[in-house]
C-alpha cells in the first residue's frame, strides 16, 4: 500500500517538476530571431504527394511549393506567366507552345520543359496520377519537351488550357518513384520550384515550409511558412486568439462572430468564391439517357421549379440563416467576385421574391390546393410533398431547411428535411439520384470552365449507374452547345459572352436554384502580420484563394519588436512555472502529511 | 465511460490456507477457460467486422474521390486495388488470412500499413490515457475512501457531488471550457498552457522537450481525469461502506487501532477489490485512447486516427483501429476476471 503510494507520488512529482520546467523549454525556443508565418487548418494534409492530394488544404500547401504553366494575376486573375513565360496557340487551336523559364529548382538542378513534359505525360499514362487532376489532362493528345520549350497538342480545342491546375514536378526527382499510388512523397527538403520548400511534415499535426532562395521572382519576406492543423475549429479560433496562430482562414459566420470584436485580430470580411445552391432533381437519367433515382415527378415541370424559386426569400435566408455574411444570388453559379466571368439576371426573366406569383404559376398550371392546403399534382394522384436532403451535424443546414420549409408551405409545398452522413449523400445526390431537392455549393476557380462542367449531359453516372461528377443530372442541348463553342472560342471577351449564355441557361431551366454568395471570412493578427495582400488585390481572398500570392507578399512584424504585444512565451512559460511549483508544492504537502501519518501508525 | 457503476460484493472472511494448492490448479483451469472464451470473442469480431464494414452506407471508392470527377476506368483501377472487385467469399477469406497475420491492410488516406499507424499513435495514447487512467484511480480511489469512511461528512457531500457534477458534464464541453480559461485566458486569468498537440511546433530538444510535452499534456489529462475519476470514487465509496459495517471492523477497533489503521490495513484492502475489476476493465479502453479529448486538443494518438478514420472515410483504417480496440477490452476484461480470481477467494471457491 505505502508502496504504491510512493509510486504515485514519485509519478506525480515528475509530472509536475515537468510542468514547472516549461520556462526553461519556452526560452531556448529555436524559432526565434526567424521571421514565420503560423497559418491555422482545420483540415490535415491528405497527402504530400501532388498527384494523389484532393483536399483543399493540400492544394493551397502545394501552391505555395511548385510552379505552374500559368498563375492567375493577382490584379486581373487572368492567366498569367509562372514557368511558362510565353505561350502561343497555332491557328487551329490545337497546338500550344509554352516557352519554360530559365530558373532552378530548389535544389539547383534547371527546370525545363522535359519535367513539365514528364508529369502530363506520367498523368495520361498512369491511371494513379490521374487522382488529383486528371480531367486536366483529359483532352491532351501528346506532349513533348525540346528544349525549354514545351508543346501540347489538343484533342480537340480548349481555350481553358491556360488555366491547367496541375503543379509542375521536378522529373529528375520523381522518375524513380514506380508504385506512385502508394508513394506519400514525404522526402524533406522537398524539391520545389514554387515559393516555398517543404521541410517537416508530421501528419495530423503540422507542415513547416521554409523560403526557398531559388524561387524565380526572388525569396519570400519570410523565412517560414507553417500550417497547423487543429482537430476542431473552436480550438482553431482559440489558438489564434491566444497568439498560437496569426491567420486562420475559411471560417464559417458564428466562427467569424467570434473573433470579429478582438483588438488584436482583423476580421477578414469580402466577397468570396463560393456559390450555394439546391439542387431540384429534375428527372435525373444515366449517361444513356435511362431514368435514374425517385425523384418527385412534379419537379420535372419547369414551372413548379420556377414558382419554388419564386418562393424563396434569399435576402431573408443571407439575414437569418447566414447572420447577413453572404450576398443573395442573382444569377447562378459563378460569384460575383469574378466580375469578368459573373452572369447576374436583369428585367422580365431575373426572379424576386414574390410568393403570390409563385401561387399564381402553381395554380394556372393545374397544381390545385387540397383541403389540407397541399397541393397535388394536375391529375390529382400525389401531393407535392418533396424531401430536402442535407448533411448530418451542420447547423447552418438545418437552419436554412427550416426557412425553406416555411417558405414553400406558403405556396402549398410541403418540404421536409432527410439528413444524411457525406458519403451518403455524396452517393444519393451525384449518382443514385434518391432525391428531390439537396443543398450543394461549388468553390469556383477563376475560369469557371470546371463548375460550368458539372452539368453536362456526360457528367451523369455511366449505363452501370457509376462514376460521373454532375452537380445537377441536367442534360440540356442548348448548355451543350454553348460549352462546346466556349471550349474553341480563344477570344477571351467572346468566350465570357458564351460563358454567361450557360449561367442564364441555367438560371431560366433551374435545375439548380443558386440561394446566396457566401462570403469569405477569415482572420488574422494585426500584432503579428504587418501587411498581405489579397488575391485579387481588391478586396480579394487570403487563404480563402488557394493562391501563392497572399503567402509569398506577406510581411510579418519584426519578431524582436512584436515579442512585447505579442504575448511572449517566456512570459507564458514563466506564469506555467510558477503555477507547477505551487502544485508541486501543495502535492509535496499532502503526501508529506501522509508521510508523517504513516510514520506515526508505524510507531505504535 | 458508460459502463454502470458496479455494487460491492458481500464480504466474506477469506478462505483457509487448506485450500491453497486445489485453488492452484483451479486458477489455471479458470484461466484457460477464461482465454477460451476470449479467443472465440475475438474470433467472433474479426467476422462480425468484416461484415459491419461492408454494410456501411457509402462506396468506399466514390469516396475516396471525396466528390473529386473520377472516370469509370479510374474506379475500376481503384476497385481493383482495394480487392473490392472480387466476390464477397473471397474477400472475406482474405480479410480473415491477413488478420491473423496482423496485416490489418492499407491506409486509404494515408497510404500506410495501418499496423504502423498504429503502432504510431499508441506511444501518444498510452501517455494521455494512461497518465489520465491513474491519476483518476489514485483521485478515486482517495477521495473514494475518505468519503466512504465519513459517510455524511461535508467531505463526503462535496467529493461526491463534484465528481458527480463533472460525470455528467459533456467532456467535449468542458474541454472548449477548459481551454478557453487555462489556454486563452479570460479577465485576469492569464492563458498559460498549450491546448494543441503533443508538442510545441518548434519543439526543443533534450530535457526541455520532456517538459514541452508535459506542458502539452495538462489540459487534455485534466479534462480526461475530471469526467471519469467518480466512476472510481463512488465504487470505492460504496464498497467501502459494504466493509465498515463488518464484524472484522468492529473487530478491530476494540483491539484499540487507530481509525485510520482500522481503515487502512482492514477495511480498504478489502474494499479494493471492486475498483480492481473496474480498473482493468478500462485499461481496454486506455487503448481507444480518448476519442473527444483527443480531437479536442489535437492530440496525435489513436482516438485522434480513429476519428480522422470516419472523417475520411477510411474503412481499413476503421476496421484496424476499431479491431484494435474491441481485442483490447476482450483481453483486458478476460484479465480481469483472472486476476479478480486470484486476488479474492471468494470466487475460487464459489
Amino acid at each position: 500500500m505505502r508502496k504504491w503510494l510512493a509510486r504515485l507520488a514519485a509519478l506525480g512529482v515528475a509530472v509536475l517538476v515537468a510542468g514547472q520546467g516549461t520556462t526553461a523549454a519556452l526560452a531556448q525556443d529555436p524559432s526565434a530571431g526567424k521571421k514565420v508565418l503560423k497559418v491555422g487548418a482545420t483540415q490535415s494534409m491528405d497527402s504530400m504527394n501532388p498527384f494523389l492530394a484532393v483536399r483543399l488544404v493540400s492544394t493551397s500547401i502545394h501552391r505555395w511549393m511548385y510552379g505552374y504553366l500559368t498563375v492567375p494575376d493577382p490584379k486581373t486573375l487572368q492567366p498569367s506567366p509562372d514557368l511558362a513565360e510565353s505561350w502561343s496557340a497555332s491557328p487551329d487551336g490545337l497546338t500550344w507552345t509554352f516557352k519554360i523559364r530559365q530558373a532552378k529548382w530548389s535544389d539547383g538542378q534547371p527546370i525545363t520543359a522535359e519535367d513539365a513534359a514528364w508529369t502530363f505525360n506520367k498523368m495520361m499514362t498512369d491511371e494513379a496520377a490521374k487522382t488529383a487532376n486528371g480531367p486536366a489532362v483529359e483532352n491532351f493528345q501528346s506532349v513533348t519537351a525540346n528544349g525549354q520549350d514545351l508543346v501540347i497538342k489538343l484533342k480537340s480545342p480548349q481555350a481553358s488550357i491556360l488555366e491547367n491546375p496541375t503543379p509542375i514536378m521536378p522529373k529528375h526527382v520523381w522518375e524513380s518513384v514506380t508504385d506512385l499510388a502508394n508513394y506519400d512523397a514525404e522526402k524533406y527538403p522537398s524539391v520545389s520550384s514554387g515559393p516555398y520548400v517543404a521541410v517537416e511534415h508530421k501528419k495530423d499535426q503540422y507542415v513547416k515550409l521554409q523560403a526557398n532562395p531559388n524561387y524565380w521572382r526572388g525569396k519570400p519576406k519570410i523565412d517560414e511558412l507553417q500550417v497547423i492543423f487543429y482537430d476542431n475549429p473552436q480550438a482553431a479560433i482559440a489558438g489564434l486568439k491566444k497568439g498560437d496562430i496569426d491567420l486562420i482562414g475559411r471560417l464559417n459566420p458564428p466562427e467569424f462572430e467570434a473573433i470579429q470584436n478582438d483588438p488584436n485580430i482583423v476580421a477578414w470580411n469580402t466577397q468570396g468564391r463560393r456559390a450555394a445552391y439546391l439542387q431540384i432533381n429534375h428527372g435525373a437519367t444515366t449517361s444513356d439517357g435511362k431514368p435514374v433515382g425517385d425523384g418527385h415527378p412534379a419537379l420535372k415541370d419547369l414551372k413548379v421549379r420556377q414558382a419554388l424559386h419564386y418562393a424563396i426569400d434569399k435576402q431573408k435566408l443571407v439575414d437569418e440563416v447566414q447572420n447577413g455574411l453572404a450576398k443573395p444570388a442573382d444569377g447562378s453559379i459563378v460569384p460575383p467576385m469574378y466580375k469578368d466571368w459573373f452572369w447576374e439576371a436583369t428585367g422580365e426573366e431575373k426572379v424576386t421574391y414574390d410568393p403570390a406569383k409563385a401561387n399564381q404559376i402553381l395554380d394556372d398550371a393545374g397544381y390545385k390546393k387540397g383541403p389540407d392546403g397541399v397541393r397535388t399534382m394536375p391529375d390529382g394522384k400525389r401531393k407535392l410533398e418533396f424531401r430536402f436532403s442535407i448533411h448530418t451535424d451542420t447547423p447552418i443546414e438545418d437552419k436554412l431547411a427550416e426557412y425553406l420549409t416555411g417558405f414553400f408551405k406558403a405556396i402549398g409545398i410541403t418540404l421536409t428535411t432527410k439528413k444524411l452522413d457525406s458519403s451518403k449523400f455524396t452517393e444519393e445526390t451525384g449518382t443514385t439520384a434518391l432525391f428531390d431537392i439537396a443543398i450543394s455549393g461549388w468553390s469556383v476557380n477563376p475560369d469557371p470552365e470546371e463548375v460550368l462542367a458539372t452539368h453536362l449531359c456526360s457528367r451523369r453516372p455511366d449505363p452501370n449507374g457509376q462514376g460521373g461528377g454532375t452537380e445537377s443530372f441536367f442534360c440540356d442541348d442548348t448548355f451543350e452547345k454553348l460549352y462546346q463553342e466556349q471550349l474553341k472560342e480563344l477570344d477571351r471577351p467572346k468566350r465570357i459572352e458564351l460563358v454567361k449564355q450557360m449561367q442564364e441557361r441555367l438560371y431560366t431551366q433551374a435545375p439548380i436554384i443558386a440561394i446566396y454568395y457566401n462570403n469569405d471570412l477569415e482572420g488574422y493578427r494585426k500584432d503579428r502580420i504587418a501587411s498581405i495582400t489579397p488575391i485579387p488585390e481588391d478586396k480579394g481572398l487570403l487563404y480563402g484563394g488557394s493562391g501563392y500570392w497572399p503567402f509569398y507578399t506577406v510581411v510579418v512584424k519584426d519578431p524582436a519588436a512584436a515579442g512585447a504585444s505579442g504575448g511572449g512565451g517566456s512570459n507564458t512559460g514563466l506564469i506555467a512555472g510558477i503555477v507547477g511549483a505551487v502544485v508541486v508544492l501543495g502535492l509535496g504537502a499532502f503526501f508529506l502529511t501522509r508521510r508523517r501519518k504513516s510514520t506515526a501508525d508505524e510507531r505504535e | 465511460m458508460t459502463t454502470p457503476l458496479e455494487s460491492a460484493e458481500p464480504a466474506v472472511q477469506a478462505a483457509g490456507p487448506a485450500e491453497e494448492r486445489s485453488a492452484g490448479r483451479g486458477t489455471l483451469r479458470y484461466a484457460a477457460a477464461k482465454a477460451g472464451g476470449a479467443l472465440f470473442s475475438i474470433a467472433m469480431v474479426i467476422v462480425g467486422t468484416f461484415f459491419v464494414f461492408r454494410l456501411l452506407p457509402g462506396d468506399p471508392v466514390r469516396n475516396l474521390a471525396q466528390g473529386r470527377n473520377m472516370t469509370p476506368a479510374q474506379l475500376d483501377l481503384e476497385r481493383h486495388r482495394l480487392g473490392l472487385d472480387k466476390p464477397l467469399v473471397d474477400q472475406f477469406f482474405d480479410f480473415v488470412g491477413k488478420t491473423l497475420r496482423l496485416d490489418l491492410g492499407t491506409s486509404y488516406e494515408y497510404k500506410r500499413p495501418v499496423l504502423d499507424l498504429i503502432g504510431e499513435r499508441f506511444g501518444p495514447t498510452l501517455l494521455l490515457a494512461g497518465t489520465g487512467l491513474v491519476i483518476a484511480v489514485s483521485l478515486g480511489i482517495w477521495q473514494g475512501t475518505r468519503a466512504g469512511w465519513q459517510r455524511g461528512s461535508g467531505f463526503d457531500r462535496f467529493s461526491t457531488g463534484t465528481s458527480l457534477v463533472l460525470w455528467s458534464v459533456p467532456t467535449f464541453w468542458l474541454g472548449l471550457l477548459l481551454m478557453m480559461v487555462f489556454g486563452v485566458g479570460i479577465g485576469p486569468i492569464p492563458g498559460l498552457l498549450p491546448f494543441r498537440g503533443i508538442e510545441s511546433v518548434d519543439a526543443p530538444d533534450g530535457f526541455a522537450y520532456v517538459l514541452d510535452v508535459a506542458a502539452h499534456m495538462v489540459l487534455p489529462c485534466l479534462t480526461l481525469v475530471a469526467v471519469v475519476y467518480a466512476q472510481y470514487l463512488l465504487v470505492m465509496r460504496s464498497s467501502l461502506l459494504e466493509e465498515v459495517g463488518q464484524d472484522y471492523v468492529t473487530v478491530a477497533r476494540a483491539k484499540g487501532l487507530r481509525d485510520d489503521e482500522v481503515r487502512r490495513r482492514h477495511a480498504v484492502p478489502n474494499a479494493l477489490l471492486p475498483t480492481v475489476t473496474l480498473v482493468f476493465m478500462r485499461i481496454g479502453f486506455v487503448v481507444g485512447g480518448a476519442v473527444t479529448v483527443e480531437t479536442i486538443y489535437t492530440w496525435p494518438g489513436l482516438g485522434q486516427l480513429f476519428y480522422e478514420a470516419v472523417r475520411v472515410p477510411d474503412f481499413t483504417l476503421m476496421q484496424g483501429t476499431f479491431m484494435l480496440i474491441t481485442v483490447a477490452v476482450i483481453i483486458m476484461n478476460t484479465l480481469a476476471d483472472v486476476v479478480y480470481h486470484l486476488l479474492d477467494p471468494r470466487v475460487r471457491s464459489a
